[in-house]
């Protein structure tokens, strides 16, 4: 159509320079009679009254839709098409969620579990920052549950067209969740218990990050970070038995920085719908601390997922370790919760996204975790070494609905094999813009 | 002291592999200039013409139905491809947001209205990185019309660059629509 456009154009062009230029010359034909004149302006005049029919008919048989651009700009070296990006950008997302324990209605709980605001700002072509402001449990104050968290603040560099560099509060490139953590990502009205127990989800530190991808679909990740400070132990809360690392992690809030950290990640999507993956995370956590030392922490962890058709597999297994843990413990003996020498996750999950006619996505699952926050602990001698936990194992089963892409309903019912009390039905929504 | 020494070792040494790991010189997360692009969906091509899109309101309609959902766009350019002086296709380059930030694309029909493999030109923000993998947008290849680009059941999502991976596919989507509505020859398929 266009060639069609193209050439008619030119067609009805020539003619009318035609036209001009009989009509410049006209007067100077003196020998031409007026009569004469007058018949090849009646001539003209039906040619172009046919152009035009002939144009009008072309466009509405083919509407006028693409046209050469002006020549200056087809003339133009291909630029690079670019900057207009807005500089500055607003995202969020957030989950409201209500859990009803089978058993005791009395501990069902409604909560707006997470709302969060961030914003980036574009400075130049290679740098940016980026951030998140969180608010957890709706209220923040002195006798309400709620927390105000800085998630993220970082500059983000371009370095060379492969890598980029982080500088800030980050989050760590591990598991499956932690750097995907809306609630849009995930099966399920809560994450899932490796995730969180195991790996402290959502886990940032402070210090520098590098990032490469390649084209052949490997992304490895390499940095420095504060760690974790393993003087914040509480042996008489049961913080540390719900998850060894969050009550111990620093979120850069006044981080004891004595010790840094290590972290490498690897990640595999060259196949489409596949990704695997792992990571290692590194570091003391004595912190310099009086009592502590050598407290390596290591977590290591790999992950898998894989897309074939409609069908969503996933699977984790994350493992971790507290180093020289019997000095720190053996004062605390007595007190409910120990440090422990090991503790790990896995967890395997099935889902299915069915499109519905609306639009929308019915995404039935099911997922089966193994955790154990205390699978092992440093021997203290007979009688005072306490037993490691046994493991509990969730099952979840539910159904995500996405009425909207950014807008998830969901519901699941979860049991617990070993803390029964905590079986129950939850009912969320999350949002991600 | 010399155990905070022993660990700075460490990190010190993986900033310094981080740091000279990157080709020297190349140009920030630019992996294609456009005029490449248009070469290496085209490489028999030897002139690209750039159009100029003037839809009718009636197309916009048509258009945003056979695209559907969309995240925000940004500038759009478009060349007609010419084998001495035939079209043998044409490239869009297009921007559309990723997370944060505008990825820019390139995306071939050929004369036939089958897309060619998707080209990434610029990623600006390190989060969703992968989308760059050749294999993914090799996906595209071959599809001649918007239902056949659903997300996630013919173009696979890309885990931990779910949302980059998504809006490309969207966008794709959409410029396949603009082709089939604005540019398609009459009497093609």
């Amino acid at each position: 159509m266009t060639n069609a456009i193209v050439r008619s154009k030119r067609t009805s062009g020539t003619a009318l320079a035609g036209a001009l230029i009989l009509v410049a010359v006209a007067p100077a034909a003196r020998a031409a009679t007026e009569q004469e004149l007058e018949a090849k302006l009646d001539a003209l005049a039906t040619q172009v009254a046919q152009l035009q029919s002939e144009l009008a008919a072309l466009k509405a048989e083919r509407a006028p839709s693409a046209t050469p651009a002006p020549a200056a700009s087809t003339a133009a070296a291909p630029r690079q098409v670019a900057d207009e990006a807005p500089k500055l950008d607003w995202f969020g997302y957030g989950e409201l969620n209500y859990s009803r324990p089978s058993d005791d209605g009395s501990r069902a709980v409604a909560d707006v579990g997470r709302f969060v605001l961030g914003a980036a700002y574009r400075f130049d072509t290679r740098t940016r920052f980026v951030s998140e402001l969180e608010i957890e449990h709706a209220v923040s104050s002195a006798e309400d549950p709620g927390e105000v968290e800085v998630e993220q603040a970082y500059i983000e560099r371009a370095h060379g067209d492969r890598v980029f560099g982080r500088y800030g509060l980050f989050l760590m490139p591990v598991g499956m969740l932690n750097e995907n953590h809306e609630p849009t990502r995930y099966y399920g009205v809560f994450r899932n218990a490796v995730e969180t127990a195991i790996i402290p989800t959502t886990w940032r530190e402070g210090g520098v990050a590098f990032q490469g991808n390649l084209d052949n679909g490997l992304r490895w990740d390499a940095g420095v970070s504060t760690g974790f400070n393993l003087s914040k132990w509480d042996a008489t809360s049961g913080e540390g038995r719900e998850s060894p690392l969050g009550s111990i992690h620093q979120e850069l809030a006044l981080a004891s920085a004595g010790d840094l950290s290590v972290f490498a990640a690897l990640n595999y999507s060259g196949v489409p719908g596949l990704r695997v993956g792992g990571s290692v995370f590194h570091g003391n956590s004595a912190q310099g601390q009086p009592g502590l030392r050598d407290n390596d922490v290591t977590l290591w962890e790999g992950h898998v997922r894989w897309n074939p058709g409609k069908w969503e597999l996933s699977a984790l297994s994350a493992h971790g370790r507290i180093a020289n843990t019997a000095a720190v413990n053996l004062p605390l003996v007595g007190n409910p919760t120990l440090i422990p020498a090991e503790f790990f996750g896995q967890y395997v999950e099935g889902a299915y996204r069915a499109s519905l006619k609306n639009g929308w996505t019915l995404a039935p699952f099911a997922r089966y975790e193994v955790v154990n926050t205390a699978s092992e602990y440093a021997n203290l001698g007979f009688g005072l070494t306490p037993d490691a936990l046994r493991d509990e194992k969730i099952g979840t089963a539910g159904v995500n609905l996405t009425i909207a892409s950014g807008v998830v309903f969901k519901f699941d019912y979860r049991d617990f094999k070993r803390d029964a009390g905590l079986r129950g039905f939850d009912v969320g929504v999350g949002y991600q813009f | 002291m010399s155990r905070f020494e022993g660990d700075f070792l460490w990190p010190a040494s993986v900033v310094a592999i981080a740091i000279v790991a990157p080709a020297p010189g190349a140009v920030a997360a630019t992996y294609l200039t456009v005029e490449a692009a248009q070469r290496a969906l085209f490489p028999d091509a030897d002139a690209f013409t750039e159009l100029a899109l003037a839809p009718t309101a009636d197309q916009l309609l048509s258009i945003t139905d056979a695209s559907g959902a969309q995240a925000p766009h940004g500038e759009l350019r478009v060349w007609a491809a010419r084998r001495a002086g035939t079209v043998v296709g044409h490239v869009f380059v297009d921007n559309v947001i990723g997370r944060a930030d505008y990825i820019t694309y390139a995306v071939g029909i050929d004369a036939r209205g089958a897309l060619l493999p998707v080209e990434i030109l610029e990623y600006r923000e390190s989060h969703g990185g992968e989308i760059r993998n050749k294999r993914w947008l090799a996906q595209f290849a071959g599809r001649t019309t918007p239902a056949e680009l659903e997300f996630r059941a013919d173009i696979k999502s890309i885990a931990g660059a779910t949302l980059s991976s998504e809006h490309v596919t969207q966008g794709v989507r959409r410029l396949l629509a603009m082709w089939q509505i604005l540019i398609r020859p009459a009497g093609g398929r």
